[in-house]
């Protein structure tokens, strides 16, 4: 690995102290990917595992050290994570701020799960699998996890003030994006009595998926606390349907089937109401994104020609948008 | 002065061709998906050159309508165009955020979809459909 890469001695290291014994020589290589953190993948003869850092000079939304509390807390939870294994403070074995977890087997790349036959039983099962680690994940007692954002009494109203905020940082005028805001202000679904602990960005980009099923949650670094179906309408919105768009969840399945599920789970009963206004904040969300990504390339803080075609993709979630305000 | 053939979106469609059929080819396969993004780039380019300013003329149309404006005496073109566009609707998103369109945000909305499906008709056709 390059100078900018974690060493492979000091991780080396890391690992005999964490599990007891010399791994053997580590190769480390980069994970493409990640918005805020790095990932790569540490590789020693017998076994591999994976390493997430922060750039280094730079911080996340959620500390590193609160992303682990909520990764050891939903594992506790009964989801499906990799099992982190030790942690490094910035200016540690690793570089900047990082920790070591299992590596899990399997694959994150969307348009696979949804249409290669070795996913077919997978398919099959991965509604109810995404319901029931969303309903545990909504189940972990936000007491209990340190150092994570919390969205106030009024989750919708703040998720309306994030986005305007972001919008008026960018400078970029989008009429559809703010005429959805507006009505997004004004027909907010009543707080949930209970907030919860909200992955922030689950769908199977971030999760890694085996011939078997859901293998893991990953990517962390938005979690919040706030109102559970917010996850569950970033879940639903078009753009992650990658042409399924008979099946509203991920490209998967049907709402009623991932709702039912939910509830079933132990997850609270989520009204269609509340679903579809978490679906139009999504696509919100999305456009809001895809403006920044493209505004980042503009501006020369980060180049690249897929970073720019982004910006002629927001017309696809202005789309969804108003026709879910129909 | 006129150029030699092919045009620009003649030109763009050689080159989309080529990145689509022959270069997603030659490069490594996790190198392919971004070979494809440069190859849709040129297609959405070769159409919104197609579509000239029809599109633009229509959406300083609309956003007039929108916000009650006379329309304009002259009719300007290019970057002019453009620009004019763009600061209607700055005054639309402005006038929106500030709920001085609340009572007709489901209009104003309904009104904004022949906006965003001119957008996509250049960005992703049958998107809308």
């Amino acid at each position: 690995m390059g100078a900018e890469g974690p060493d492979e001695d000091a991780v080396r290291e890391a690992l005999a102290d964490a599990t007891g014994s010399d791994p053997g020589p580590v190769r480390i290589a980069r994970i493409p990917g990640g918005a805020s953190r790095e990932t790569f993948v540490a590789e020693a003869p017998a076994h591999r595992w994976v390493l997430r850092r922060d750039p280094p000079g730079a911080q996340s939304f959620v500390p590193l050290e609160a992303e682990i509390g909520v990764v050891r807390a939903a594992l506790g939870a009964g989801v499906p994570v990799p099992a982190p294994l030790c942690f490094e403070p910035r200016g540690g074995r690793f570089g900047s701020a990082g920790y070591l977890m299992d590596h899990v087997e399997g694959t994150s790349v969307a348009a696979r799960i949804l249409h290669r036959d070795r996913y077919a039983v997978a398919r099959g099962r991965l509604v109810a699998e995404l319901a029931s680690a969303l309903a545990r994940v909504h189940s972990i007692d936000v007491e209990e996890v340190a150092g994570v954002a919390r969205s106030g009494d009024d989750p919708a109203l703040a998720a309306c003030e994030l986005w305007e905020g972001e919008l008026d940082r960018i400078g970029e005028p989008l009429p559809a994006v703010e005429v959805g805001l507006r009505w997004l202000r004004l027909n907010r679904p009543p707080p949930v009595e209970r907030p919860a602990l909200v992955h922030g960005d689950f769908r199977l980009g971030n999760l890694i998926v085996d011939d078997d099923g859901l293998a893991a949650v990953i990517d962390w670094e938005l979690c919040h606390v706030g109102d559970p179906g917010e996850d569950v309408g970033w879940l639903c919105i078009r753009s992650w349907r990658f042409g399924n768009d008979d099946r509203p969840v991920a490209g998967l399945g049907a709402p009623a089937e991932l709702l039912d599920a939910y509830a079933a789970a132990g997850g609270r009963r989520l009204e269609p109401e509340r679903l579809r206004w978490w679906e139009a904040l999504g696509n919100v969300k999305w456009a809001v994104i895809c403006a920044r990504q493209a505004h980042d390339h503009l501006t020369g803080r980060r180049r690249g020609h897929e970073l720019a075609s982004l910006g002629r993709r927001i017309c696809e979630p202005e789309w969804d948008l108003l026709e879910l305000m129909r | 002065m006129t150029q030699d053939r092919p045009d620009a979106p003649e030109l763009l469609d050689a080159v989309a061709e080529f990145l689509a059929a022959e270069v997603s080819e030659l490069v490594p396969r996790e190198e392919r998906f971004q070979v494809l993004v440069g190859a849709n780039l040129c297609a959405i380019l070769g159409r919104e050159l197609r579509a000239g300013d029809a599109p633009l003329r229509d959406d300083l149309a609309l956003m007039g309508e929108l916000l009650g404006a006379d329309p304009p005496a002259t009719s300007p073109g290019g970057v002019e165009l453009r620009d004019a566009v763009r600061e209607a609707e700055a005054e639309l998103a402005r006038r929106l955020r500030a709920g001085e369109l609340d009572g007709d945000l489901e209009a104003v909305a309904f009104r904004l979809r022949d906006h965003v499906r001119r957008k996509l008709e250049i960005a992703r056709p049958g998107y809308a459909d």
